[in-house]
């Protein structure tokens, strides 16, 4: 039974060549933007992670505080949830660095030698897990018992750099999730459309079987086998599309946006991209048919 | 046994059958005749429930047509073999498909569609067009076809609607000698018709429709008369 249904269908398929070919290119478009969505929302977040990870707040000490004081300041901080990592510059590594940043500028370099002490304070590099968190955690610091040391914390400096990623990074998601659903629901009606012309060329066939005494499954079933055929060649050709021209594009993309290579991505999640794509597809082409027969079946 | 019990059928205004009493006994070859737009397709389409009545009754046996629901209508269709002038041949499908098709809607195993269907083909003459679509035959083939498919689950009553109003009169005669054929095995035949030749060579009884009515029924060798 289930054989004959598919043998039809897949006969039915090759016999409207024209059509089928229409029905396939259009859901292969519809799955291509998909996976581009997809693709696009990956790479959006994943620079604002690695914007994120740039972001980070410096608490100063004070010349006079000991290294005892900083190291309980710093245990303290990196047992709170929202900290990400912490980093201790003395005031010798920042001297050190300071000197290799500006070491072909003889004027700093004079000056330098000139000073007895060392002018840098130590300081911690604090990163958080996410940039909202960074507020909690400088009032945390400024309520700790070893607060008299520090000198500045230049959170305050960053916190206008700070907020705007965040506000650029929900925008994006929202965004990228209206404009996703928006396309998905064009590409969707588009396929649904081409099914209904496809199945709105044979009514007089669908009238003739009902004539003949078949049951709306029956007739009903051969299509929908029609339509999975549809979505399972528009998913491998839109996957042969995808992954070349992912190949090429995406050092590219990895250079402009310096975060990830969507193509390794791809390529490591392809377990799941492909089933996915393939299941969408078919979905697509068996729903386009379940709904576009519908109204025939009435004689 | 068809039975039709007081049938009243409007369109709107218009009235297409009227007060329609007939009555076809089982293995009688009838011919319904009169000019276009008397009612005779919508007499043959109240039978396979393509039209409800208005009005009245429809029996086909003991089963009232008109009284049973929409989702056992392919069942009564598996009952009655028709015969179109435009054939409605399924264009996609061979000659073979389209018989083998109306067999597989009644559920039928791949070895009895493999062994009737080429057997009927032979029967009608088409044994060497069976990979053939409609449009690559002639109409005289594509009827005898449709009579093929109409006859692919041994049904007790044939339909055939004007099945001659495309052919020729050879082709036509052909039709007619094979519609005789299937009478005398016992299937019960009506055939609505206009051509006078036709009427005239059939003989048989013959039943007229004008607007809506039956105005004549000659139950022995009958002839058309308008």
């Amino acid at each position: 039974m289930i054989k004959r249904i598919f043998a039809t269908g897949w006969t039915n398929f090759k016999r409207n060549s024209y059509l089928s070919f229409s029905a396939v290119g259009v859901m292969s478009i519809a799955l291509i933007l998909l996976v581009s969505l997809i693709g696009i929302n990956l790479l959006s977040d994943k620079t604002i992670a690695s914007l994120q990870e740039k972001v980070d707040v410096s608490v100063y000490f004070k010349l006079d505080a000991n290294e005892e004081q900083i190291g309980a300041l710093r245990s303290e901080t990196e047992s709170l949830a929202e900290v990400k990592s912490v980093e201790y510059i003395s005031r010798e590594q920042a001297l050190e660095m300071f000197k290799e940043r500006h070491k072909d500028d003889l004027l700093i370099q004079e000056s330098l030698g000139e000073l007895e002490d060392n002018p840098l304070q130590a300081s911690l590099n604090v990163k958080a897990m996410e940039a909202s968190q960074f507020s909690n955690i400088v009032k945390s610091i400024e309520g700790s018992k070893f607060s008299g040391t520090i000198d500045s914390i230049n959170f305050f400096e960053n916190e206008d750099v700070i907020s705007r990623i965040q506000a650029f990074a929900t925008n994006i998601r929202n965004w990228g999730v209206l404009i996703m659903l928006t396309l998905g629901l064009i590409a969707v009606l588009v396929t649904f459309n081409t099914i209904r012309l496809t199945i709105y060329n044979q009514r007089k066939e669908i009238e003739i079987m009902k004539l003949v005494g078949a049951s709306n499954w029956q007739i009903r079933a051969p299509y929908i086998a029609e339509g999975t055929f549809y979505g399972l060649f528009a998913a491998l050709i839109s996957l042969a599309i995808i992954y070349p021209v992912l190949y090429t594009i995406s050092d590219k993309i990895e250079a402009f946006t310096t975060s990830t290579n969507l193509f390794d991505y791809f390529v490591r999640y392809s377990y799941q991209i492909i089933p996915l794509v393939v299941i969408v597809g078919i979905a697509l082409g068996v729903t386009s048919s379940f709904f576009a027969i519908r109204k025939h079946l009435k004689v | 046994m068809i039975k039709f019990d007081k049938v009243n059928k409007t369109y709107g205004d218009y009235i297409a059958l009227e007060g329609v009493d007939l009555e076809i006994k089982d293995g009688e070859f009838i011919s319904l005749v009169g000019p276009s737009g008397a009612g005779k397709s919508t007499l043959l389409r109240l039978l396979t429930r393509e039209e409800l009545p208005t009005k009245g009754g429809v029996l086909i046996d003991d089963l009232n047509v008109v009284e049973i629901p929409d989702d056992e209508v392919p069942m009564l269709r598996r009952k009655i073999g028709t015969v179109f002038q435009d054939f409605k041949l399924l264009t996609g499908k061979t000659a073979f498909e389209n018989v083998a098709f109306a067999l597989e809607v009644t559920g039928a195993s791949e070895e009895e569609i493999a062994e009737d269907v080429p057997q009927l083909l032979q029967i009608v003459g088409l044994d060497k067009k069976f990979n053939n679509f409609p449009n690559e035959m002639s109409g005289g083939e594509r009827q005898r076809l449709a009579i093929a498919r109409a006859l692919i689950h041994r049904p007790k009553i044939i339909l055939a609607d004007e099945p001659t109003g495309n052919l020729d009169m050879v082709n036509s005669y052909d039709i007619v000698k094979l519609l005789w054929k299937i009478n005398e095995l016992g299937t019960t035949i009506v055939l609505a018709t206009h051509d006078r030749e036709i009427v005239n060579t059939v003989g048989r009884r013959v039943v007229t429709i004008e607007n809506g009515k039956i105005v004549r029924d000659q139950t022995e060798s009958g002839r058309y008369i308008i």
